[in-house]
């Protein structure tokens, strides 16, 4: 997914701007950083692009394709296309890791027989396969955050947002998520990864957008 | 723009074994995707009905407050029905009396007779002169003094006629009809139809009817927001699956349905216990009601549901439900919004 911000500007009806005159041109099959201080308008950036809020000012182009010429009919459909990881993973406990997982694929109207396959597929790229049959609240804080990315990704989107996905996970752990976002990246989804962890993203070595105070203050390499 | 696949080198094979069979198959799409839809619905329709026996003791008062709603106004109907039914059974003959004007010459007065019973709907005209029913009268009253002081005769001709059609509830308006237009013919002042009772008991069925109208709607009404009320606390239950599903792309309607669902199993299900509940109390109450009507009448047998009015019953309470919860589930999905 090829996503394009033109001087896209965001003002809460409380008067707050949460982002202003903000340009970053995010191409088909890159990876990058969103950095910047808490209330830098990281999640608001995030929530323009899976239209949960709608912007201001300016234009968000995905594909070419205005954003905001989209109806409120056809946001669903836009965010099936959009894989999330958040940094609380918003699993649901009343089911089983398996069903978690299963959800995007039953929203999108997938056979019965291709949501196990593919639920399992993505199950093992996350390296958790054998915890199918587990409530997730059963699982350790590193594992629930590698379900979370496994139901992003198991319907196979074109772009992979995710919020502070390392924000309660130790060193180690942390560095294991971001592996595995680069992987993805690897085999052709855009990733855009929102983070504070400034050592983790400067080993990565991707491409680092920098907000502050809703500006984009920076847009370079690896520090 | 084209779907990426994300393949890891498992997948690779896994995707080769789907490609053919969606390539064989694209010529009848259309009845995939329509085959694939019903069967999200059945499962949809499973999974509620699941969700419901996972609250038994909830589910089942909710029941039972739906199903005493219900079978109220269906019991009250049965019992209307009934009435209507005994009342059908005791059809017999009637007469319509026409008074002819005093004035009306004796030949005029028979005229009109031939020509009335000549009419297809009439069995028979019977002539009562003047002096026949002064007869009559003096017979039935005993007033013989009085009325032979009279100066002169002062009652009418009358004319009996018996209509070929038997009274009862269904026909009574067929034969005021006829009472109506016998009193319209030319020399009749007054026509009256001796069925005073049944006319009593038609009015007395159609306010009853009224009144199980405006019942039925009021429990209706309530029985819509006894399952909004209950979808309500549904939705808020699941807000968390409600706001995950927005995320990851489910429509409105897609969101809705499990709820929708949940109320026609709430319809449905207490649709069948009202059913059941008054099938239990007209068997109960058949047997001192048969031997009540036998008193009057001979061949006599309580009606109760029968299959059609079973069936209505359900069509109602589901579609009732289904209604009770897209009111609830509309006005709460989308108050829960992402933030």
């Amino acid at each position: 997914m090829d996503i394009e911000f033109q001087r896209v500007g965001k003002k809460y009806e409380s008067g707050q701007e949460a982002l202003s005159q903000v340009s970053f041109h995010l191409q088909q099959g890159e990876m990058a950083f969103l950095t910047g201080h808490s209330g830098a308008g990281k999640s608001t950036l995030l929530k323009l692009m899976m239209m949960i809020e709608r912007q201001s000012s300016g234009n968000i182009m995905v594909d070419g394709v205005d954003l905001q010429t989209l109806s409120k009919a056809a946001i669903p459909e836009h965010r099936r296309r959009v894989g999330v990881v958040f940094q609380n993973h918003q699993l649901l406990f009343d089911r089983s890791v398996f069903q978690n997982i299963a959800l995007p694929l039953q929203v999108a109207g997938a056979d019965h027989d291709q949501i196990g396959k593919r639920v399992r597929a993505a199950l093992d790229k996350v390296g958790l396969l054998d915890k199918e049959k587990y409530n997730p609240m059963a699982l350790s804080g590193g594992e629930q955050q590698r379900i979370g990315i496994a139901r992003a990704v198991v319907n196979k989107p074109q772009l992979l947002l995710a919020d502070e996905p390392t924000g309660n996970l130790d060193p180690k752990l942390s560095a294991e998520i971001m592996n595995l976002f680069q992987e993805f990246n690897r085999v052709g989804v855009t990733v855009l990864v929102a983070s504070h962890d400034l050592t983790l993203i400067a080993r990565m070595r991707h491409r680092v957008l920098t907000l502050s105070h809703g500006r984009m203050v920076n847009d370079g390499g690896f520090n | 723009m084209s779907k990426r696949p994300l393949p890891s080198n498992q997948r690779g094979a896994t995707r080769q074994t789907v490609k053919p069979t969606i390539k064989a198959t694209k010529t009848s799409h259309s009845s995939i995707s329509m085959s694939r839809y019903f069967r999200q619905h059945q499962d949809v329709l499973t999974e509620s009905f699941v969700r419901l026996l996972s609250a038994p003791l909830s589910s089942f008062m909710t029941l039972m407050v739906i199903a005493i709603a219900l079978s109220l106004p269906g019991g009250l109907y049965v019992m209307l029905k009934n009435v209507q039914s005994v009342t059908d059974q005791w059809e017999q003959q009637s007469i319509i009396s026409l008074y002819l004007f005093a004035e009306l010459e004796d030949t005029e007065a028979l005229a009109l007779s031939h020509k009335l019973s000549s009419r297809n709907d009439v069995v028979s005209v019977s002539y009562i002169s003047k002096e026949e029913g002064l007869r009559n009268f003096e017979e039935v009253s005993g007033y013989e003094q009085i009325l032979s002081s009279l100066p002169e005769n002062p009652l009418p001709i009358v004319l009996q006629v018996t209509p070929k059609e038997l009274v009862d509830l269904s026909t009574l308006f067929i034969l005021e009809g006829l009472r109506t237009e016998l009193e319209a013919f030319g020399g009749v002042e007054y026509a009256e139809l001796d069925a005073q009772w049944l006319q009593r008991l038609a009015s007395f069925l159609n306010f009853g009817q009224r009144f199980i109208y405006a019942l039925s709607t009021l429990l209706v009404v309530a029985v819509l927001l006894i399952v909004g009320n209950t979808i309500r606390m549904a939705v808020e239950s699941r807000r968390e699956e409600v706001l995950v599903m927005k995320l990851i792309g489910a429509t409105d309607a897609y969101i809705r349905r499990p709820f929708l669902y949940m109320g026609f199993w709430f319809g449905i299900v207490g649709g069948l216990f009202a059913a059941i509940c008054i099938l239990i109390v007209s068997f109960w109450v058949s047997g001192p009601a048969t031997q009540l009507i036998a008193l009057y009448h001979s061949d006599f047998e309580l009606q109760s549901f029968d299959l059609y009015e079973i069936f209505l019953c359900l069509v109602i309470s589901s579609v009732v439900g289904v209604l009770g919860s897209w009111i609830a589930v509309n006005r709460h999905i989308t108050e829960i919004e992402l933030q």
